[in-house]
């Protein structure tokens, strides 16, 4: 791993330990950082390395991600740099060496140096599916770090397999999905609350979360003082 | 782990999403616990109400009453259940002190001072915790929760905490308001003030903060017909 990273207090209150080498240098997002060793430095820019810039931070904007990225790098000591996440739940990694992941907007938390998060299309499809509009897709090589509501589990697809649309977390590029109902007939599918679906096709992982976010917003709004 | 064995025995359970308490108190102790964190108990435990810290703690909004059970007749079982989900920790004083941040008082044994510590107001005002700290004095138990997990933190020397999520700090620590990384970073970074303590101690931190949550909650409120 080229980040090393544990995750203590999983699955609820999950955070990532991470300890840095000297001088090694990490990405992540916006208001992440719980706590860090006093040598570790910050800056925050609209770029990873020294390209992409604006239209790249607009793309990761649109996805439900931070227009700007916070770049810590470590002192001469190394350091330990801590993060955590804004809802109960689960962390992950996956080291990429080459290839990409696509995570779901705004599950994104940190990266290697040399992985890159960009804006990724998943087609119109994506439009009608309601939830999870948008998907960020790393690419590179290094680590990269994700979180979810609820706890996370993993399924290796081989074939076929259906997920609810509001419960994927990331999954490898050798996925591709199409949207399809999850009754036999659209009656069904509307009225027992599952709508649309997610089928995966052909091999590799999906990262799965125990609980949907909208569906537990939804759910405390009449509880809520209205606007 | 010798510390369990100083003061009153306990135990957690359910730990770190919902942390639960439960302490054996003997014939005679009493234990001081924060208004309402009761939930359940032996029937010869006998409850009092204490009027504490008096109009600073009216201010620092914690509740104003710390209610006093005393195991009567034998010794008597409590359970204690605070207000928010997440994680409880247990230190033990030995004619210490400890700060806690405001909401994070679940109980403690009879022999500590509870008191409300104004901490000053830029630091009040930046720090993302209450104006008022809570400080633990004396000998004997202290126990205190968070909003999410619980990691303690040993600082030598310096450590950068971000604010909001300080759960407390031993009595050795200073901290002050500081920015980190340039102009860009103070406004744009997500991070931009952070609390640095200075010092040998240790320092609990919380691993979620309540703040980006009620964001995150607020487009599900209902509008107004």
């Amino acid at each position: 791993m080229d980040i090393d990273v544990k995750f203590p207090l999983k699955p609820g209150s999950t955070a990532a330990e991470i300890t840095l080498r000297p001088g090694q240098k990490i990405i992540a997002e916006g208001g992440a950082m719980i706590a860090m060793s006093s040598n570790i430095n910050m800056t925050t820019s609209t770029q990873q390395k020294r390209s992409g810039g604006i239209i790249k931070a607009l793309g990761r904007m649109i996805s439900g991600e931070n227009f700007f990225l916070n770049h810590y790098v470590a002192g001469d000591e190394g350091g330990k740099l801590w993060l955590g996440t804004t809802h109960v739940g689960d962390m992950d990694c996956k080291e990429l060496n080459g290839e990409s992941l696509v995570i779901q907007g705004g599950s994104y938390v940190a990266c290697s140096e040399d992985v890159s998060i960009d804006a990724s299309w998943q087609g119109f499809k994506n439009l009608i599916s309601n939830e999870s509009m948008f998907w960020v897709k790393a690419t590179g090589k290094g680590t990269v770090i994700f979180n979810s509501f609820g706890a996370i589990y993993t399924i290796d697809v081989d074939g076929e397999h259906i997920v609810d649309t509001g419960h994927i977390v990331a999954f490898e590029e050798g996925l591709s999905f199409t949207l399809t109902k999850a009754g036999k007939s659209w009656i069904s599918s509307i009225l027992g609350g599952e709508g649309l679906v997610c089928k995966f096709k052909g091999r590799g992982k999906v990262w799965i979360q125990s609980h949907n976010s909208s569906s537990f917003g939804s759910s405390l709004s009449p509880k809520l003082k209205p606007k | 782990m010798d510390t369990i064995f100083k003061g009153l025995p306990f135990k957690f359970d359910c730990k770190p999403d919902f942390g639960y308490l439960t302490i054996n108190v003997p014939q005679g102790e009493m234990v001081k616990v924060e208004a309402a964190a009761m939930a359940g108990m032996d029937t010869n435990m006998e409850m009092k109400t204490k009027f504490k810290g008096g109009f600073q703690r009216f201010l620092s909004g914690e509740s104003l009453f710390i209610n006093e059970f005393t195991a009567k007749n034998g010794d008597a079982e409590i359970q204690i259940a605070p207000a928010s989900p997440g994680d409880i920790d247990h230190v033990y004083l030995d004619n210490e002190s400890i700060f806690l941040q405001n909401s994070a008082f679940v109980a403690s044994g009879s022999q500590i001072d509870v008191q409300s510590k104004w901490q000053g107001f830029t630091r009040g005002f930046f720090s993302g915790e209450n104006f008022f700290l809570i400080k633990c004095s004396g000998k004997g138990d202290v126990w205190f929760n968070s909003y999410g997990g619980i990691i303690p933190i040993e600082v030598n020397g310096s450590y950068v905490v971000d604010t909001g999520h300080i759960v407390a700090f031993t009595e050795g620590l200073e901290y002050s308001i500081s920015s980190v990384g340039g102009y860009k970073s103070l406004f744009f970074s997500g991070e931009g003030l952070v609390c640095r303590f200075t010092g040998t101690g240790r320092v609990w931190i919380q691993t979620r903060k309540l703040q980006p949550f009620l964001y995150w909650l607020f487009p599900f409120r209902p509008s107004k017909k």
